[in-house]
């Protein structure tokens, strides 16, 4: 290995660059632009002003924030429902007036003026509610309106009514602890804010008025067609920011313990920045609390830094601006471009370097040479067929596969022209077996492992195995069920091929070549599905051996077979049987002379297996050139291989045509004919052996004769 | 946001493009669908000789008729032919050996093709570096060490016309405008050179496929065009440890390169495009082989073309001359002469 190859192998080995694809894919990733200007904001400002982290000045600066941030969520709420709300700054100082003006003027009791402050924010956002959503005004210029209207409402009240409020003797501990005192550094209004964060976030992330929300303002249409009301939630949205508005008027109230006229003012030109500044969509759908959060911590920290660093009221403007601009400007080209983003850095290959092999070219000589003996099969199904991955076949002779299109098909015996659509899945189904009682058991990519019943009932057996702990990708998810066997006791063990994958970019993972399939057990007697074996490259074809106390299965990328032993000494571990085939292998089942056939899906190319040991290069190709240019396997060439018990191959056949069977993902003897299919191909091919065993079938190799 | 690209690039790699086969060159069946001529191996450069076709075929070089009679039997395999307007015969060999009458030209290293003049052959030489059938291992070496002579018929003297060509595997003689037309296969484009000597100035760029032989047909010209341009091979040429390994460990034959056949061994590269989907090979997958030819105006635009697609037989044609309408086409790659109708319709 030259030194430049020892380089890549531990760049790419030990540097794990699939992170980034697996956490774009998430949702959460959205977050990670807000949350990064978090800390820089905080950062920056923490350390150009003194004492910014003293615990005074928290608290003090908390207080704001605690008012501020109650705002926010209330109009992320009106925005996730596809709406905007400019009104918040009118509503947030008629509220705290009201609070205000019931406490000092008419000497009420504390709840008196909550009350009145939550009453006078809920009208206004009903007001609000009730024309953007029932009257069906624009949510922009309704807003607006309310806003100007509140604003002046405001300011004649506050001309009227200031001095009596200033000379007003009333007071009252609550109203005082509420607005300057704490507990163990907690003020009043980080508290409210707190509790309301949590309640809103589970309210719009498992509730169902929070689920409506989303949906109205994700597609107004599509919400209305599925029964949501969407007039009442916009309304209910409204009349939340409103009454949000209210609790943070009442809270600034107590904490300055009057109103003056800038009260509330420009706060809805703040809250609008914090919002989008979170990374909350502003055309509806996209967002949570946890942006809104962040959005306006960044807001306030930024504005109220530059007034403490002495900067006038035009650059906090030109800045609020700018920071608004920026944030719209990303948000819509992420939303736009997230998916090409992801696309594009999602592949990330790492250094594998394959064995020397065997060659397989007619007439090498060597055990793997092809030949020509499966490009001349009887055809099943031509033109009807797409995609037969698996074949299997019934005591009755009856012939089924699984078909692109998500169907499982019977053919009947005894010539197989006729067939009907035996049942419906729903996703691709891969793998079949038939088990004691007649069941077929598939694996459906994309979906789990499944069983249809002799009438064709399809009913769902596992979707998920167990977690593992450092996964990122939620590897819980069956994501690529392969094939599947059945042991003697009834449990199913199958295999999960990649968790990287989806089940139709399966030829992607061999560009990746990252070990992520896995071996997994269904025990139908306590329905749970365990993890057996992992870090495997696609683990694809399994069998169990002729006497259920081992099973074979297939490392595709890997061109290996391993055993893995149920019983005996070796219980429960692995060991490799088959290494560098020139081929890689795909299903493998049982013959009738105590041997197995294994399909060959493709064929290993020099050019390939040099690009596994250049990870850097299979990296850039998959950035540079679109998805149809990729250098993939030569999946174009496959083959039948037959071997026995302890590895050694006993013969292969192909098709050098590439006519009748280029890849061939399954093959299934049965009476004396090889049943050949394939994932890419539109046939099934029937090939008569010469010297099987006429009689021997599946069924009775599994379940004896029949009861 | 373009003007972002630059600088996004930087990040996620500047996409490998191509020039699209648009315009006069879109794809057509026209070569498959055309009337074979013969079968033949590997058929090579065409060329009229007394009125009759004639096609260099590994060693040796033949008549196109009812006997297929055997004109001449060579050493080495023939490179280049090219015959005078008195029926003087020149041949390159694989070897460098230039046989012009009776006599025996040495110093040319590959020479890919000839056309003779007033007097004069003029011979492309396509590389310093290796041999006409090594021309695979001269595209992935990234040479440019072509070159363009003219020999005196008479006294067998030769003279460097151009140097620095890449890959010089066509030539013709445009006697209005006192110049040569030469493909320079590895820059995808037509040169021309004038035929005093001097510089060679682009008269036709950005090519789909590689250029080889280039004959006169109706004021115009015919161009055969040996494979497509691949965006997976651009990728490779940009790659340069990979191609090193490639070129070091791997025989040529299974190379990520163009090629002049259609596959036939399961050891060659495969692309995702490529992949045979439910017994349908894609006729606009990505390819490493093709057939193309095309006719050219006086201007050396195209005006229509003839191709063979991802998915037909006649794959890698290396030389296309035209006689009365009729526009002949030796498929290398395909084992195979082609008859088509020059402007039949198809452009």
């Amino acid at each position: 290995m030259t030194f430049r190859e020892r380089l890549q192998a531990w760049r790419y080995n030990y540097i794990p660059d699939h992170v980034i694809g697996e956490i774009l894919s998430k949702r959460w990733a959205d977050n990670a632009i807000p949350f990064l200007a978090l800390v820089a904001v905080i950062a920056v400002f923490g350390t150009a002003i003194p004492g910014f982290f003293k615990p005074f000045s928290l608290l003090e600066s908390t207080r704001q924030l605690g008012e501020f941030a109650i705002v926010v969520m209330g109009l992320t709420v009106v925005m996730l429902a596809g709406g905007i709300d400019l009104s918040v700054g009118s509503m947030f100082a008629l509220s705290a007036f009201s609070a205000v003006a019931a406490f000092f003027i008419f000497h009420q009791p504390v709840a008196i003026a909550f009350l009145a402050a939550l009453a006078t924010g809920g009208l206004f956002g009903a007001v609000n509610g009730y024309l953007i959503g029932y009257m069906r005004l624009r949510a922009f210029l309704t807003t607006l309106v309310t806003l100007v209207i509140g604003r002046a409402i405001y300011d004649i009240l506050v001309v009227d009514y200031g001095s009596v409020i200033q000379t007003s003797t009333a007071s009252s501990d609550i109203w005082d602890f509420i607005g300057d005192g704490d507990l163990h550094g907690v003020s009043a209004p980080v508290a409210a804010a707190a509790i309301l964060a949590i309640v809103f976030h589970i309210a719009l992330t498992r509730s169902r008025p929070g689920w409506h929300i989303l949906a109205v303002g994700g597609s107004r249409r599509s919400a209305h067609n599925s029964g949501i009301r969407v007039r009442q939630t916009v309304f209910m949205s409204y009349v939340v920011s409103g009454l949000c508005c209210g609790l943070a008027g009442f809270l600034i109230a107590c904490r300055l313990s009057g109103a003056g006229p800038g009260t509330g003012l420009n706060q809805e030109i703040l809250a609008i920045t914090a919002a989008v500044v979170g990374g909350n969509s502003l055309g509806g759908g996209r967002g949570s609390i946890a942006k809104a959060l962040m959005g306006a911590i960044i807001v306030l920290v930024m504005n109220n830094g530059l007034i403490r660093l002495g900067y006038g009221t035009g650059t906090n403007q030109m800045v609020l601006g700018i920071m608004l601009a920026a944030a719209v400007i990303l948000d819509i080209r992420w939303l736009k471009n997230r998916h090409k983003v992801l696309n594009e850095v999602y592949v990330a290959p790492v250094y594998h370097r394959m064995g020397e092999t065997q060659s397989a070219e007619p007439g090498s000589g060597s055990p793997y040479a092809l030949n020509n003996r499966i490009a001349t099969t009887e055809y099943i199904g031509l033109g009807e067929l797409e995609g037969p991955e698996d074949v299997v076949l019934d005591r009755d002779d009856n012939l089924y596969c699984g078909t692109r299109h998500g169907e499982i098909v019977r053919f009947f015996a005894p010539d197989y022209r006729r067939s009907e659509v035996f049942a419906h899945t729903g996703g691709f189904p891969l793998g079949l077996a038939i088990d004691r009682d007649g069941n077929i058991i598939s694996c459906i990519g994309a979906m789990g492992l499944y069983s249809i019943s002799p009438k064709g009932e399809v009913k769902q057996l596992s979707a998920e195995t167990n977690r593992s702990y450092t996964s990122i990708v939620d590897d819980a998810r069956l994501r690529d069920p392969n094939d599947l066997d059945i042991a003697p006791d009834g449990k199913i063990y199958f295999t999960d091929s990649t968790t990287r994958y989806d089940a139709h970019d399966w030829v992607l993972d061999s560009i990746e070549s990252r070990a992520t399939g896995r071996l997994l057990v269904y025990d139908p007697n306590t329905g749970a599905t365990k993890t057996l074996l992992d870090n495997y490259r696609y683990t694809n074809g399994v069998c169990m051996a002729h006497d259920g106390k081992s099973l074979f299965f297939a490392e595709s990328w890997a061109c290996r077979v391993h055993r893995y032993w149920l019983e005996g000494p070796k219980a429960g571990t692995a060991e490799c049987v088959i290494r560098d085939m020139p081929g890689y292998p795909d299903n493998i089942n049982r013959a009738s002379d105590g041997t197995y056939w294994m399909a060959w899906l493709g064929m290993r190319t020099p050019s390939f297996d040099l690009a596994l040991r250049s990870p850097g290069f299979r990296k850039r190709m998959t950035r540079r050139l679109p998805q149809d240019e990729w250098l993939f396997p030569n999946i174009n060439t496959g083959g039948v291989v037959k071997f026995n018990e302890t590895g050694e191959i006993i013969e292969t056949l192909g098709d050098m045509t590439g006519q009748s069977h280029p890849m061939v993902t399954s093959m299934r003897e049965h009476k004396g004919s090889l049943y050949v299919g394939g994932i890419l191909n539109n046939r099934i091919g029937r090939l008569k052996l010469d010297k099987a065993d006429p009689n021997w079938t599946g069924p009775t190799s599994y379940w004896g004769a029949r009861p | 946001m373009s003007f972002l690209d630059p600088i996004l690039d930087l990040f996620r790699g500047k996409a490998v493009t191509i020039p699209p086969m648009d315009g006069a060159l879109r794809p057509n069946t026209a070569l498959d669908d055309g009337e074979v001529v013969t079968a033949a191996l590997a058929p090579d450069n065409l060329a009229m000789l007394n009125g009759a076709p004639i096609y260099s075929s590994h060693r040796e070089i033949r008549r196109i008729g009812h006997d297929h009679a055997v004109l001449e039997s060579c050493p080495a395999d023939v490179s280049a032919i090219a015959v005078g307007e008195d029926g003087t015969l020149a041949i390159g060999l694989d070897d460098g050996t230039l046989k012009l009458g009776g006599r025996l030209i040495g110093g040319f290293n590959c020479i890919t093709a000839a056309a003779f003049h007033g007097g004069k052959l003029y011979v492309a030489n396509g590389s310093d570096h290796v041999r006409p059938s090594q021309w695979v291992s001269d595209l992935m070496h990234r040479n440019s060490s072509g070159s363009l002579w003219e020999v005196d018929v008479k006294s067998g003297q030769r003279r460097k016309l151009a140097g620095g060509l890449a890959f010089a595997y066509g030539v013709a003689v445009d006697a209005a405008n006192q110049r040569l037309i030469v493909s320079e296969s590895w820059r995808h484009r037509l040169s021309s050179v004038p035929l005093s000597g001097g510089g060679a100035t682009e008269v036709l760029s950005r090519l789909p496929a590689y250029p080889a032989r280039i004959a006169p047909h109706a004021g115009g010209y015919v161009l055969a065009l040996f494979a497509p341009l691949n965006r997976l091979v651009e990728f490779v040429l940009q790659e340069p440890s990979y191609r090193a390994d490639m070129m070091r460990e791997i025989d040529s034959r299974y190379w990520i390169a163009p090629t002049l056949s259609p596959p036939d061994s399961f050891l060659e590269p495969l692309q995702n495009g490529g992949v045979r989907s439910m017994g349908v090979h894609k006729p606009w997958s990505p390819t490493r082989s093709y057939g193309l030819v095309a006719t050219l105006d006086a201007r050396l635009q195209p005006v229509s073309s003839y191709h063979s697609r991802a998915n037909g037989r006649f794959h890698g044609v290396t030389s296309a001359i035209a006689i009365d309408g009729v526009i002949l086409a030796a498929s290398k790659g395909g084992n195979h002469i082609i008859r088509v109708q020059a402007g039949g319709g198809v452009s």
